[in-house]
């Protein structure tokens, strides 16, 4: 079986290596709006970045990048935070988000950062704030549910 | 100029046609408006690779969802207002019944639901040949007309040759 997500021995090297460039690589709707991860500088977990692309603009007399990217860039950072986050190997898959649009999203790096706010035997709920020039003025917030699947048992897909 | 009738079927299923092409993202998505009117809009999202979020499993990226719901419910605003208004997310509710799958176009349906003098709220669905895909709840907030840059609604509704240039070129005549 080709390396991805639903295979746990995959899942739980990238993982223990921290290794969260190969989950990305994996994640094309993610690379083509420009989402990257690194070290959060300022806590345990990981801190989160939107690049500011030409394609990602939603508005053009603003112009203001499509709240839907913005949306896309925080869900992606609530996955690979959860699966990072988890006490152990756990695959993520969404179930809902609500976000509120705070203050117009400028074409200009976007930052996010997660919390898990609860880690269940089968639910998670993590909430996102995404920020540009401070984070005291977040841009949006989000929060999302995600059913956390052992990978292995996630050979055949139904609903969540 | 905006049609000297009342805008038809036609007339809207070009404006928002002409919107979704002037909005950078949905451009290079290549969003297709299938219908459009006061009843709601049917938009198109034609596969591209890059949609996924799960490439070994052939997964849709579920903020592909989102994106694709935020877009249809605002172009449904336009219809449904008196006079075409900027209306900006407020917020967001979605919920995901099955993931999507590659390889299909996914279609949007999204309808306004109520228009208040601030708000308008709307929902939308999104399915592929599957069945349904995932819901949608978005309110949108209406800045009014002395927010709304002039020429918004001549823009929506210039003449059909002018369907590719940009926005800003049209704004300069109107």
């Amino acid at each position: 079986m080709r390396e991805g997500f639903h295979d746990v021995e995959w899942l739980a090297r990238t993982r223990a290596e921290g290794d969260v460039q190969a989950w990305l690589s994996l994640i094309p709707y993610a690379r083509r709006i420009g989402v990257t991860a690194e070290a959060d500088p300022d806590g345990e977990g990981l801190l989160f970045r939107l690049d500011p692309r030409e394609e990602n603009v939603g508005n053009v007399l603003l112009p203001a990048l499509h709240g839907g990217v913005v949306a896309a860039f925080m869900e992606t950072a609530a996955t690979l935070d959860l699966m990072l986050a988890a006490r152990e190997p756990r695959l993520p898959r969404i179930v809902d988000l609500s976000i509120d649009y705070l203050r117009t999203a400028r074409v200009m790096p976007t930052l996010a950062r997660c919390t898990l706010l609860r880690e269940g035997r089968r639910l998670g709920n993590v909430q996102v704030t995404a920020w540009q020039e401070r984070e005291a003025l977040p841009v949006a917030t989000a929060r999302l549910h995600f059913v956390l699947g052992a990978p292995s048992a996630h050979q055949h897909d139904g609903g969540a | 100029m905006p049609p000297d009738h009342p805008p038809g079927a036609a007339d809207w299923r070009r404006a928002l046609a002409r919107f979704v092409a002037v909005i950078p993202h949905t451009r290079a998505l290549e969003l297709e408006v299938l219908e459009a009117g006061p009843e709601g809009v049917r938009l198109r999202l034609p596969w591209h690779d890059d949609l996924l979020g799960d490439a070994a499993r052939g997964l849709v990226h579920g903020g592909v969802l989102t994106m694709l719901l935020d877009t249809a419910c605002g172009a449904a605003v336009l219809p449904a207002l008196p006079a075409p208004e900027v209306c900006p997310t407020l917020d967001l509710r979605i919920d995901h019944y099955r993931p999507g799958v590659a390889g299909q176009a996914i279609i949007a349906e999204a309808r306004v639901v109520r228009v208040t003098t601030s708000v308008v709220f709307t929902e939308g669905t999104l399915r592929q040949q599957a069945g349904p895909l995932a819901r949608g709840i978005g309110n949108f907030v209406r800045l009014g007309p002395r927010n709304t840059p002039p020429g918004f609604a001549e823009a929506l509704f210039a003449d059909a040759t002018l369907d590719e240039a940009p926005f800003e070129e049209r704004n300069d005549h109107a």
